[in-house]
């Protein structure tokens, strides 16, 4: 009994040691999407460059792709946009979202889309251009129901359009080989 | 100068109007609304709620959230709705599931835990009194001891 005693709160101690040190190594920022393993949602949205030309969820359906959601404001976005383009070189399909800040009216604001095609052509002459084309989602609708966060992330869906995998930050040699390559690879058969 | 300074407060009372145009058609929808923006949770940042935020996603969520309250929209199906896109970590009130489960287990068995502990030392406490030899032999030494000291202060008091 009193051996028992001395090591309640001696189990009690480490296991509470053991939770909170693995705390300091956990990321809050990941959590599972709740879009997984669903069809995209319904959208109709148009080509950032040809904007006669409306995108919807059976138009980019047949082919394996990476959705990655960006934008010209991004940091990170432009710092991913080398090794994105490296992946394009090498066969893999990429598709971008274009992620449209608020335009706020109070300070006079009016949303440009020429002024936004010239940012993004320079911006992908200089960094390069890891995009088949570029969705415009000027008021964030299809960003809202897959439910992004921010800027970037990218989803990998399969050739019948369902959500198979969800990243949130940027992709790097790292990140692809770890978590997105394998996933990748497997829907291509 | 004065003028200047005058014009400013003009300026901010101005802004702060802009901001307060919202118009609902009841006041309920307008607790409604008030009550969600409360409860809904930014994801984008850490623990602040979208009224509280101005995070891109945030002011977003608080128009999605606004345009369902006035289509007449009641709180469970603004909730489910936010849920769906961005799971169950949008609202602070978490939902009970195979995974929350612990949070209230845990203080239930923590409780009982401590429930069962003080019975089991009362129950030791008993057995130690019930198996003690008894007052009367422990009192017995005492009584002798107490005698010799007095016995010790009275031979210090004479000789001294």
């Amino acid at each position: 009994m009193r051996k028992l005693a001395f090591f309640i709160p001696f189990v009690l101690f480490i296991a509470l040691s053991v939770f909170l040190f693995s705390g300091l190594f956990s990321n809050p920022m990941e959590r599972e999407s709740s879009v997984l393993d669903q069809p995209l949602p319904a959208f109709a949205l148009p080509d950032l460059h040809q904007p006669e030309k409306i995108w919807t969820p059976d138009s980019i359906k047949g082919k394996p792709l990476l959705l990655n959601v960006w934008g010209t404001w991004c940091v990170t976005c432009n710092a991913e946009l080398a090794y994105l383009t490296e992946l394009r070189e090498q066969g893999v399909m990429i598709v971008g979202l274009y992620y449209q800040q608020p335009v706020d009216a109070a300070f006079g604001e009016v949303f440009n889309l020429s002024a936004l095609q010239q940012e993004v052509t320079l911006k992908l002459e200089q960094q390069g251009n890891p995009y088949q084309w570029n969705i415009l989602d000027k008021d964030r609708t299809l960003i809202f129901d897959l439910g992004v966060t921010g800027a970037p992330e990218t989803f990998l869906i399969d050739a019948q359009g369902i959500i198979r995998y969800h990243h949130i930050g940027d992709i790097n040699p790292q990140v692809w080989q770890q978590k997105l390559a394998a996933a990748y690879q497997s829907l291509q058969e | 100068m004065k003028y200047f300074f005058f014009s400013l407060l003009l300026f901010t009372a101005a802004a702060q109007a802009t901001q307060a145009l919202t118009e609902f058609k009841s006041p309920e929808q307008r607790a409604l609304f008030k009550e969600l923006t409360h409860e809904l949770r930014c994801p984008k940042c850490q623990n602040q709620n979208i009224a509280d935020s101005n995070a891109v996603v945030a002011v977003d969520m608080r128009a999605k959230t606004l345009e369902l309250v006035q289509q007449g929209q009641n709180k469970e199906q603004v909730l489910d709705y936010m849920k769906s896109r961005y799971g169950d970590f949008v609202h602070y009130q978490p939902p009970l599931n195979k995974f929350t489960l612990i949070l209230w287990l845990l203080p239930a068995l923590m409780v009982c835990g401590l429930v069962v502990l003080l019975l089991l030392r009362r129950k030791a406490d008993r057995s130690v009194v019930a198996t003690d030899p008894g007052d009367k032999i422990q009192s017995q030494p005492e009584q002798q001891l107490e005698q010799q000291l007095d016995q010790l202060i009275e031979q210090y008091r004479r000789k001294s």
